[in-house]
């Protein structure tokens, strides 16, 4: 949008009153194309129109006469123009869901041809906290109100630690987790 | 120069519209989060104790929707049953060994043993290769439609031919 605003102005410093010429009227054209482009916003599609617009100057006026309102709308502005809070917690969180994925994938080979306790702790870590996420997420889902919210997270947060606790446990005084899935899968 | 003039006009107009609403140019933030707003819709609809439309039980079934919902089925059961061994072995008093013994004890079968360690693999797998689907989408790419289904379609194929070869194992 700043770019569109800067061009436009760029392109009116450009425009001379006086100049008579074809090229002078050609900037000027395209001066007056930018604003009507700018006024006619459409989403994406302005840009595309922009420039087929220098192509086809003709087809603009009857643009022009189409579309005599514009888009009023509350705008939700990203966090960096925000007065006040600036979080870019959920994003990382997203990302952070997203990378956990990709290496609880990568444990998978791994753990099949090099199990082991250094497996099995990553196994129980990467396993707990992927669920624990993707169970939060649920609750994001199907959970309203601010104390059921908070409960239903506060819940969460014991079972995952329980669950994390189990493994761990299992992985020291028992086989561990690689082990385990060996010893099912051979009888 | 006619051109020029009209625009100049029609900006005119639009600042003088300026109270019907905002320009898309001069972005004005709005003072609350998503989430501050979908809290807003919960409070005030459910203390108007207002019905919520039918979706689910009205809208027709499709593969991506059930294959959606299996996604986070799996993904609940999977998480459940770790939770449920990782309680087990906190609760049990015996180790892991003793009672693979003991249920191997029991003499179910082979078939039982192939079908339960196939209803083991299915929703690991299942889970793993829809995984790898939403990550792909993450990435922005299979969105369309045909894409949508010829990707569940794999998913669906994967799934089957590797729970059918896990259980072999």
């Amino acid at each position: 949008m700043k770019i569109l605003i800067s061009s436009h102005r760029s392109l009116a410093a450009l425009v001379h009153p006086g100049n008579s010429s074809d090229l002078g009227l050609l900037v000027r054209i395209m001066a007056a194309l930018v604003r009507i482009s700018s006024v006619c916003y459409r989403g994406v599609r302005p840009l595309l129109f922009r420039a087929s617009s220098l192509i086809r100057p003709l087809a603009v006026q009857k643009k022009d006469r189409d579309c005599p309102y514009f888009i009023s709308a509350k705008i939700h502005a990203t966090p960096s123009n925000y007065a006040g809070s600036g979080s870019k917690a959920a994003s990382l969180h997203w990302t952070g869901e997203r990378i956990l994925s990709i290496a609880l994938l990568g444990l998978a080979p791994v753990a099949y041809y090099y199990p082991g306790p250094a497996v099995d702790y990553s196994l129980a870590a990467a396993l707990t906290l992927h669920g624990h996420w993707g169970l939060g997420q649920i609750v994001t889902d199907y959970v309203h109100g601010d104390f059921k919210i908070k409960m239903a997270n506060a819940g969460l947060f014991l079972l995952s630690t329980v669950t994390f606790a189990g493994l761990c446990y299992f992985n020291y005084h028992d086989v561990g987790i690689c082990k385990a899935v060996g010893l099912l899968w051979s009888k | 120069m006619a051109l020029l003039l009209r625009t100049v006009a029609r900006q005119g107009l639009c600042s003088s519209r300026l109270q019907f609403g905002v320009l898309y140019r001069h972005a004005v933030p709005m003072g609350t989060t998503a989430k501050e707003e979908m809290n807003k819709f919960w409070t005030k609809n459910t203390r108007l104790n207002r019905p919520v439309s039918p979706h689910v039980s009205i809208y027709k079934w499709s593969v991506p929707m059930m294959m959606s919902i299996s996604h986070r089925g799996t993904g609940v059961a999977l998480s459940s049953g770790i939770s449920a061994f990782a309680l087990a072995a906190l609760v049990l008093p015996e180790s892991y060994p003793y009672y693979l013994d003991l249920i191997h004890s029991m003499s179910f079968g082979p078939q039982f043993l192939a079908f339960s360690k196939f209803a083991l693999a299915f929703p690991v797998a299942y889970h793993t290769f829809n995984g790898i689907r939403h990550l792909i989408w993450d990435l922005g790419k299979g969105f369309r439609i045909p894409e949508v289904y010829r990707s569940g379609y794999i998913v669906i194929a994967l799934t089957v031919v590797t729970s059918i070869g896990l259980a072999a194992m």
